[in-house]
């Protein structure tokens, strides 16, 4: 089969890929990250290059590329990012519904992001929120409520206190009866059998930190998000090692988890949500009880995530400060509907 | 000393409390944790109403009041959730429920003072074999639990909401425990009696509790006090010639006093170093 893309080395081929579309050039980043190689001194060779490639080429780093077949706008992308680029020929631009999508002006991370989510490469799962009515002592608390967001977007939900941002938190956990509506978490419909089976897939992070005084070390906290299943316990603690450092917490494991600060308690639940896997992570006010340190570096953490993994982030918060750092969108909800 | 063993129900009863003391603390524990106490309350009243049933009807106290426990916790689950209320205010309900039909038995059915009084205070040389055996058999589905479920107990401890989120089956847990302490409060009250059932269930775990930094150390050093004082009560029982259920009791309280107030000084010898820095 011809090899669509190439990767040599000082002459000599390092990678190679005959996939088609821009996958070539995910499983090269895939490639390129778990063999901690720089792209620096590689040189690559594909078939054929719009804006789109051009852009998750620069991102990988590389400084000398040649395509057989390139467009303008990908020539473009290439010279402002100060790539080496030859080709064999060059076209306005290529045929695909693709290279409508990208601008050309925005930053190569954002097009990666979009393009990894139409590639299917997030770990996110859908959400669907269809005319949610819930009652809570007979006053109807959320009131016709519909929300979609895609596989590993991540939506902010605004709104004053009491307007039921938390409500609906608890809603899509399945913990609160719905009066009317569904909500639907990628195949499982919540409150099914069927998703009993697999809620593990929702992480929860809330709001008021665990107030009671059992006694627990961070990295048991983290292994919590293990808890639902069942495996040996070597697995468990490596887990849970690989969690904590991707959260830079682990030398908080053996500490008790009580007399962590606001910040370190956020970054210990987030490691627990990372060791269960969640495919939609919840978050309710996580910057409640946080200094503005420990506010940018869950920003930061929060940002990490959605490069690697990308699952599927809902944060409820009032901070409006904190969110308008983040590029997703913000709804408000208000009289029980979202706006 | 050692003749003592040699009466068959004075080694039943001792081995039937070294067991019972080593395992029961553990459902102290989690009634701690969960904060149940209200429900051990209803079960204790409960004890006695199947205790003054069983005297009432003439029939054996031991199964009566398994039986009845175990009727109660259904009857108290089954309300909270038609009510939609918590279980808390069911089970004082019951508790007081319990007791007026329990005191209404013994005096419609003259029972004998003395036999209301064994409810009170229990015996361990009245066990026989069968309840030697239901002690056991109880005792092994606590370590069975305990060691089965270890990681989603300590999930369901920690916070009910995250355990839930983390697939933890947090509602089979939650029963599991309230059916295994109506055991073990059911079957207690026949060892220690009803007014003394906190003295090997809740107090070696609030002792615990009190010095231990992890949930494993709490439920070890609970059952390690638990079978301390069972051993220590039994004999300290046998050489002030006082009933076994008081001496344990007695012992238990003086422990618990030592351990409280060393945790009182303890502290505020680290609070006045704090201040001093």
């Amino acid at each position: 089969m011809e090899k669509s893309l190439i990767v040599t080395a000082n002459g000599q081929e390092t990678f190679f890929s005959n996939s088609k579309w821009l996958y070539p050039l995910f499983e090269l980043e895939d490639f390129l990250k778990s063999n901690t190689i720089s792209a620096d001194n590689l040189f690559l060779t594909d078939k054929i290059a719009g804006k789109a490639a051009a852009f998750l080429i620069v991102r990988l780093g590389f400084k000398k590329v040649h395509i057989e077949l390139i467009s303008e706008g990908a020539l473009a992308v290439f010279s402002r990012f100060l790539v080496d680029v030859t080709f064999d020929s060059k076209v306005p631009k290529i045929q695909c519904a693709t290279e409508e999508l990208v601008k050309g002006n925005e930053s190569p991370d954002a097009v990666w992001q979009m393009l990894r989510r139409r590639a299917g490469r997030v770990s996110g799962l859908s959400l669907s929120v269809e005319s949610l009515g819930i009652a809570i002592d007979g006053v109807l608390v959320l009131d016709s409520l519909d929300l979609k967001v895609g596989k590993g977007d991540h939506v902010f939900i605004k709104g004053d206190n009491g307007a039921g941002k938390t409500t609906l938190l608890k809603a899509i956990l399945g913990i609160l009866p719905i009066s009317s509506g569904r909500i639907q978490i990628g195949d499982w419909q919540v409150g099914t059998s069927e998703w009993e089976r697999n809620r593990s897939v929702l992480g929860y992070v809330h709001q008021d930190m665990v107030k009671n005084n059992f006694p627990i070390s961070a990295s048991e906290v983290v292994e919590i998000g293990l808890a639902g299943k069942r495996m040996p316990s070597a697995e468990i603690q490596h887990r849970t090692e690989i969690a904590m450092r991707r959260t830079r917490c682990f030398h908080l494991a053996t500490r008790s988890y009580h007399e962590l600060s606001g910040g370190e308690k956020q970054r210990v639940n987030i490691a627990r949500c990372l060791c269960q896997e969640a495919k939609v992570l919840l978050l309710d006010e996580p910057t409640s009880f946080l200094d503005s340190k420990a506010k940018d570096e869950l920003f930061i953490l929060l940002n990490e995530l959605w490069a690697n993994e990308a699952p599927t982030i809902v944060v409820v918060s009032h901070d409006d400060q904190w969110i308008s750092l983040f590029s997703g969108k913000v709804f408000e909800l208000s009289n029980g509907k979202i706006c | 000393m050692l003749e003592l063993f040699s009466y068959e129900p004075v080694l039943r009863g001792f081995l039937v409390l070294l067991v019972a003391g080593f395992t029961f603390p553990i459902t102290g524990v989690y009634l701690l944790r969960l904060n149940l106490l209200p429900l051990r309350f209803m079960l204790m009243h409960g004890a006695l109403l199947g205790g003054a049933i069983a005297l009432a009807a003439n029939i054996n106290p031991f199964w009566t009041t398994i039986l009845v426990n175990l009727l109660l916790v259904w009857f108290m689950a089954q309300t909270a959730r038609s009510l939609k209320t918590d279980m808390g205010y069911v089970s004082i309900f019951i508790m007081v429920a319990s007791m007026g039909v329990a005191f209404a038995l013994i005096s419609l059915f003259n029972v004998q003072a003395k036999d209301t009084m064994s409810l009170l205070w229990g015996s361990i040389f009245a066990v026989d074999n069968w309840q030697s055996v239901a002690f056991i058999f109880i005792s092994l589905a606590i370590l069975a639990f305990h060691f089965i479920f270890y990681r989603q107990l300590k999930a369901v401890f920690f916070d009910t909401t995250i355990a839930y989120s983390s697939g933890v089956n947090e509602k089979l847990i939650y029963n599991t425990v309230v059916f295994l302490t109506a055991l073990t409060v059911a079957v207690a009250m026949k060892l220690i009696g009803a007014l003394l059932i906190d003295v090997v269930i809740i107090l070696p775990a609030l002792i615990a509790t009190l010095h231990s930094r992890s949930f494993k150390r709490v439920v070890l050093w609970a059952s390690l006090w638990g079978g301390m004082f069972s051993v220590s009560g039994f004999f300290a029982a046998y050489w002030l010639k006082v009933p076994t259920s008081s001496a344990i009791a007695i012992l238990a309280t003086l422990v618990f006093l030592v351990v409280y107030w060393q945790k009182k000084v303890s502290s505020k010898r680290g609070l006045s170093n704090v201040k001093r820095l």
